[in-house]
């Protein structure tokens, strides 16, 4: 995640509160995923953000997993994420940011 | 050929037998801080350089300084 | 040779391992791009991933002081630099000096590895790195430094960052350091001499042997690979020799038509230069990701000079500027697509009557 998103995601959460944000992911690779989801929990892995050492423990989810799709209107759905979704390894992507979240989320209840 | 290039080292270490250092990474043949006339003297004489560095005989890696 | 060896196992155990760690302008938490001309300065204790060492370290090892530079600013002027950062690490005493990792970033590994190459020759001190066996660092400066193997993106500082501690640990513990296999670091290129149970004609009749059976078989020198080129012969008639002109600073098109990417580029491109007297920022930008990318889309002649080819072509001081130029990515462009785009463009270009190139890089 790049510092200025990083920066971002810092500001919102003192403002709001870790507790009040959840974090919706929509990039296109599941590594890519995995790394920005292990950002927002645990701390920016390779420690050249304003999340280096940070751990905010948000909880984080990718928009094509199962959690977050169902509560989306399905004809929005369709229109906006299907065609993606078609190219997209979402069984992979899935796995990386659940895996991250599982370890690092605090506020998940 | 002649390579332009900033870091030099690299530039040796990649093989290049006639190196020009240029001016800085994000500008190798120009300068922003100076006046468009003053940039574009600068630019040729780095060409002019190049040029000069095409048509020298050379027995080894060679950096063309000013 | 370091002190830490040096010193006796029980006062060692007492001693923490002080540590300055040199990072640059993006790991040290300034800036990207943009702060890639900072000069050096100083923080205490840790920045960045030097928390990451420190979670590693425990109580083996202290970072005491972090040394920022951007760069630009190193790769610029690689001995004033060296001579600055050397003189701010100095004060702080280290027994150790970590640089990075720098992974496969170019500027920055040259950067790691000019601080080590000073650091071991004015302080005789161990100075521990990272990089990806690619990076231009390694080759000018592995001889210098203990540089961890890493992957190519900071992706990898996960493993880079215990790798590279658990050496400094090594080093702490006073306890002998291994060969390349076993610590991890990329061959140095230092010959050590020992005494091998088996002499040295029973070995080469062994390797012989098995070389024979066509069996595997290691061998104990491996050729060093040193990346010469031919010199070719000067351009003898300027006046009338047509040259082209070639750049790894990404400029092309406005709009990039064949998306050349800003890094790990897995094209080049050839562009027409038919007509055009001069790139400006309406008509050509930087693909480029690896620098700042404003100066090059104000005038793009900074990175390639048509401007200026121009010139000399209405001046006759050339024979005439090659209607066609070629630009890639050269940031973490793999030396094996670097190798291959080479190969196609210059068989072009001879094929073209092309008779000298000039080529530029950011």
């Amino acid at each position: 995640m790049d510092l200025e998103n990083q920066e971002r995601v810092k500001s919102l959460a003192e403002k709001h509160g870790p507790e009040n944000l959840v974090v919706i992911l929509g990039g296109a690779e599941a590594e890519a995923s995995g790394l920005t989801a292990e950002t927002v929990t645990v701390g920016d892995p390779a420690y050249a953000g304003p999340l280096a050492g940070v751990s905010l423990g948000l909880p984080v989810f990718h928009i094509v997993e199962p959690e977050i799709k169902e509560q989306v209107d399905p004809e929005v759905y369709e229109e906006q994420i299907a065609m993606m979704e078609m190219v997209l390894e979402v069984d992979d992507i899935c796995e990386e940011v659940k895996n991250y979240r599982e370890q690092g989320s605090k506020y998940l209840g | 050929m002649v390579h332009v290039a900033t870091v030099v080292p690299i530039s040796e270490t990649v093989g290049a037998n006639k190196i020009v250092p240029a001016v800085a990474i994000p500008y190798p043949l120009g300068n922003p801080d100076m006046p468009p006339d003053e940039e574009q003297r600068l630019r040729r004489r780095l060409v002019e350089k190049s040029i000069e560095a095409l048509t020298t005989a050379v027995e080894e890696q060679t950096v063309f300084d000013s | 040779m370091n002190r830490a060896q040096s010193t006796s196992a029980d006062q060692r155990s007492l001693k923490k391992l002080r540590v300055v760690h040199y990072l640059n302008q993006f790991f040290g938490q300034v800036g990207g791009e943009e702060k890639a001309g900072m000069g050096p300065e100083v923080r205490e204790g840790v920045v960045g991933p030097g928390m990451a060492f420190a979670k590693q370290l425990g109580e083996a090892a202290e970072i005491v002081a972090t040394v920022i530079c951007g760069d630009n600013y190193f790769g610029e002027q690689v001995d004033e630099a060296g001579a600055e950062v050397l003189k701010l690490i100095q004060k702080y005493k280290p027994d150790l000096v970590i640089a990075g990792p720098a992974f496969n970033a170019g500027r920055y590994g040259v950067a790691c590895g000019a601080v080590a190459q000073r650091v071991t020759e004015a302080l005789d001190l161990p100075v521990i790195t990272g990089m990806y066996p690619e990076n231009p660092g390694v080759e000018i400066y592995r001889r210098f430094a203990y540089v961890i193997e890493t992957g190519n993106s900071a992706a990898a500082m996960r493993t880079a960052v215990p790798a590279m501690a658990a050496l400094v640990k090594k080093f702490a513990a006073g306890a002998a350091i291994g060969g390349p296999e076993e610590e991890g670091y990329i061959p140095r290129g230092i010959r050590k001499n020992f005494f091998h149970q088996e002499r040295g004609a029973r070995r080469a009749v062994g390797i012989l042997t098995k070389k024979l059976k066509g069996e595997e078989f290691v061998t104990e020198y491996p050729m060093p690979n040193f990346d010469r080129v031919d010199i070719a012969e000067p351009l003898s008639k300027v006046e009338d020799a047509t040259i082209a002109l070639v750049t790894s600073g990404g400029i092309v098109p406005r709009g990039n038509p064949d998306r050349i990417e800003s890094s790990s580029a897995s094209k080049y491109g050839r562009y027409s230069l038919k007509g055009v007297e001069d790139l400006t920022a309406e008509t050509h930008e930087t693909a480029h990701g690896g620098y700042d990318p404003v100066y090059a889309n104000d005038d793009p002649d900074r990175v390639l000079p048509v401007d200026v080819l121009r010139e000399l072509e209405k001046e006759g001081a050339i024979g005439r500027l090659h209607p066609y130029y070629y630009s890639t990515v050269g940031n973490g462009t793999s030396v094996a697509n670097a190798k291959k785009y080479a190969s196609e463009i210059a068989a072009e270009l001879v094929n073209e009557g092309v008779q000298a190139v000039i080529l530029t890089s950011t």
